[in-house]
């Protein structure tokens, strides 16, 4: 396979980040020589085991995944009930939690542990990064930050949905999809959490403000706290869930919040560099892909004589 | 005022129904002879605007409400003779009683110290008003002739035999006993019930939309909130919290009456244009730092009355056409972002596929397929 130039830095990178020696750097370029040029063939003929294969998210991410959405769920489920209390089924819903008092006390206390998972994901992320960067392999791209690439890739992803392009673009380990999904979390949380404690303080919030503003700011934050919880639950029913639950692909069920690894099928088809960074990374998954390769012969026929190349459309990035 | 006469109906039905059921109470005296006709219960009338106004009294229970001792002729002033011609006055609450005396200071009883109260707030009208004024609350309105405690069947024997060892009258021990429980216990209106009498009124759209109308052709000044009083104090989180059934959040007259004589001034409520409302721009501050102990001048500002409509405020309105918009395109867009990814992924031969190994095992469209 001719690497793009993209995917080419990004593997320089890797390889030099994670001083590889000479003959593992022959290793992989010899690997890299041997696959495919269509992308798409590798990542349809690989096995994966659903509970994942290659290492994603540290277990404090994944601690915080679980208290994020398990504190969300719960609070939807006591806010609800106290935001529509006149609707015919909050009554019960307030009943069974011991009553209206009940509940909000228990809304409380489960923001009070979201906030805590907040604080514990900024200091792990912060804290994280600085040992990386201590380190000298800290890549930004390998970050959840928005990069225009994003852009590209998005563009590029609707062409390959709408049957105008052969093959999925090359993308991060985040993905456009799911930095939009992080930051609009991130986005909704504070404005949870801000628009909670103006419901909770409001004499506060109206001392520490212009006079001016005092109004409008309560005025917005009575607003937002209902409409970005239910826009909050609607994106999670609709596409988070769609995206790890009933996508095809990841159905029944991305295993990646539990085991903290991705399905080798998905890296290579959503996250193409960072599937590189794992070959530089795990000599195994060298052997692995080296293994497949072969018996499936999967081998140009330019690299490995007498093999025939399979058909495919090539790279078109 | 026509739902206040209803009303006024169906507790003296209530209460009739509650005296049936009781044991006899202490007799009624009729030296007026008025009972010879106003025992009968159809004694009514259709009214002009089509409302039934029942002139029966129930004398067991007009006997346990709070006017017991009160001869029917010291409210009824204008009853000369019997049988007496039509009635064209009502009953004032400011006439004095000729037949009892304040204990405390020996003068002849009366409601006036509260009626002049009354008479001068927003409020005020007089019994028999017309135009506009009519839609005012008269004392009626909010006050019937309540029984002393409607929850408490009969007096408990434990206390009434042991006062009538001195005392002697059993009668008189009941009514004495009726009359210091009622005040010793608390009468004031719950949260719930001052909101929906204030409503009855408030609420009210034709009303609004009268007075609204006519301040606008008179150019008299009307309260900015006076359109949307009931229903943004609903949206309110004090109406909110008030719903819950939660007694230490405000009500209508925690703000709109001064709490230093909290009696008399729920009878001369004034609007907030005028310096001594409790809501005014002067005195609102204090107002809310009865509750919110460390409310400043920036939170005064804070409105008790949230509405949506543009005209009472075009930033929350426009914040709620926006947050509409933004909620309807980011899940339309998002489902719409899955499907196509769905349809794209399945041309390439992607398929749902619960056993472990590979998702791509339909024939793509690209020509491409799993070697099997």
């Amino acid at each position: 396979m001719k690497l793009s130039k993209e995917a080419n830095k990004v593997l320089e990178r890797s390889m030099r980040q994670n001083r590889v020696t000479p003959e593992e750097r022959r290793d992989i370029e010899d690997l890299i020589s041997i696959m495919p040029d269509d992308r798409v063939l590798l990542y349809k003929n690989v096995v994966s085991n659903p509970i994942g294969d290659l290492y994603r998210y540290s277990i404090h991410i994944r601690i915080q995944h679980m208290l994020t959405f398990t504190t969300f769920l719960a609070l939807a489920f006591t806010g609800l009930p106290i935001h529509f209390f006149d609707a015919f089924w909050a009554q019960p819903l307030n009943e069974v939690l011991g009553g209206i008092s009940v509940t909000r006390v228990i809304h409380r206390t489960l923001a009070a542990i979201m906030i805590f998972s907040m604080v514990y994901h900024l200091a792990t992320i912060l804290l994280g990064t600085a040992v990386r960067v201590a380190r000298g392999t800290f890549d930004i791209q390998r970050t959840i930050i928005p990069l225009f690439k994003d852009l590209r890739d998005f563009r590029d992803d609707m062409l390959y949905f709408i049957g105008r392009r052969s093959e999925r673009p090359e993308m991060d380990k985040f993905m456009y999809k799911q930095k939009i999904h992080y930051f609009a979390a991130a986005f909704g949380n504070m404005v949870m959490v801000l628009s909670g404690s103006s419901f909770l303080f409001p004499d506060i919030w109206a001392s520490i403000l212009p006079a001016e503003y005092a109004a409008h700011f309560q005025e917005l934050m009575r607003i937002s706290h209902p409409h970005e919880a239910l826009l909050a639950l609607l994106v999670i029913a609709f596409w988070h869930w769609y995206n790890v639950h009933l996508a095809p692909g990841r159905f029944p069920m991305q295993w990646t919040f539990l085991t903290g690894k991705i399905t080798r099928e998905h890296q290579m088809e959503e996250h193409w560099l960072e599937y590189l960074r794992n070959l530089v990374e795990n000599a195994e998954e060298r052997q692995y892909l080296r293994d497949l390769l072969e018996s499936r012969e999967l081998v140009p026929l330019d690299v490995e004589m007498g093999t025939p190349a399979p058909a495919g459309e090539g790279d078109a990035t | 005022m026509r739902g206040a006469w209803w009303k006024g109906l169906r507790l003296a039905l209530a209460m009739g129904a509650m005296a049936a059921g009781q044991a006899a109470t202490a007799g009624f005296v009729d030296d007026e002879g008025c009972l010879m006709c106003h025992k009968y219960p159809r004694m009514a009338r259709v009214t002009e605007e089509g409302v039934l106004r029942s002139y029966y009294v129930m004398p067991d229970v007009f006997s346990i409400t709070v006017h017991r001792n009160v001869p029917c002729r010291d409210c009824h002033t204008y009853i000369k003779e019997l049988p007496h011609r039509p009635v064209e006055e009502g009953v004032t609450c400011n006439t004095e009683c000729h037949s009892i005396k304040n204990p405390a200071t020996g003068k002849p009883f009366s409601h006036k110290a509260i009626y002049d109260a009354y008479i001068g707030s927003v409020h005020g009208r007089k019994k028999i008003e017309e135009g506009l004024d009519g839609d005012k609350p008269y004392c009626v309105t909010c006050h019937t002739n309540p029984v002393y405690n409607p929850k408490e069947e009969k007096p408990p024997g434990r206390i009434l035999d042991r006062c009538v060892l001195c005392h002697e009258d059993y009668d008189f021990v009941e009514q004495w006993y009726r009359h210091t429980s009622r005040r010793i216990k608390e009468v004031r209106r719950s949260s719930i019930e001052i909101v929906e009498l204030c409503s009855g009124c408030h609420a009210d759209e034709r009303l609004i939309e009268r007075h609204v109308r006519d301040a606008e052709e008179k150019e008299r000044p009307l309260g900015r909130k006076f359109p949307v009083a009931a229903k943004s104090y609903q949206e309110s989180f004090h109406g909110k919290l008030t719903r819950y059934g939660f007694t230490r959040t405000a009500n209508c007259l925690d703000c709109h009456a001064n709490h230093d004589n909290y009696y008399k001034s729920v009878h001369e409520i004034r609007p907030s244009r005028d310096p001594e409302s409790p809501v005014s721009a002067e005195n609102r501050v204090n107002t809310c730092r009865r509750c919110h102990t460390r409310a400043d001048e920036n939170y005064a500002r804070l409105d008790p009355h949230p509405s949506s409509e543009k005209e009472q405020n075009v930033f929350k309105h426009y914040v709620e056409v926006i947050y509409g918009l933004i909620g309807d395109v980011v899940i339309l867009g998002l489902v719409g972002l899955s499907f196509l990814e769905t349809l794209g992924r399945r041309r390439d031969g992607v398929v749902w596929r619960l056993k472990r190994g590979s998702s791509w095992w339909r024939k793509s469209k690209r020509n491409r397929d799993r070697i099997v």
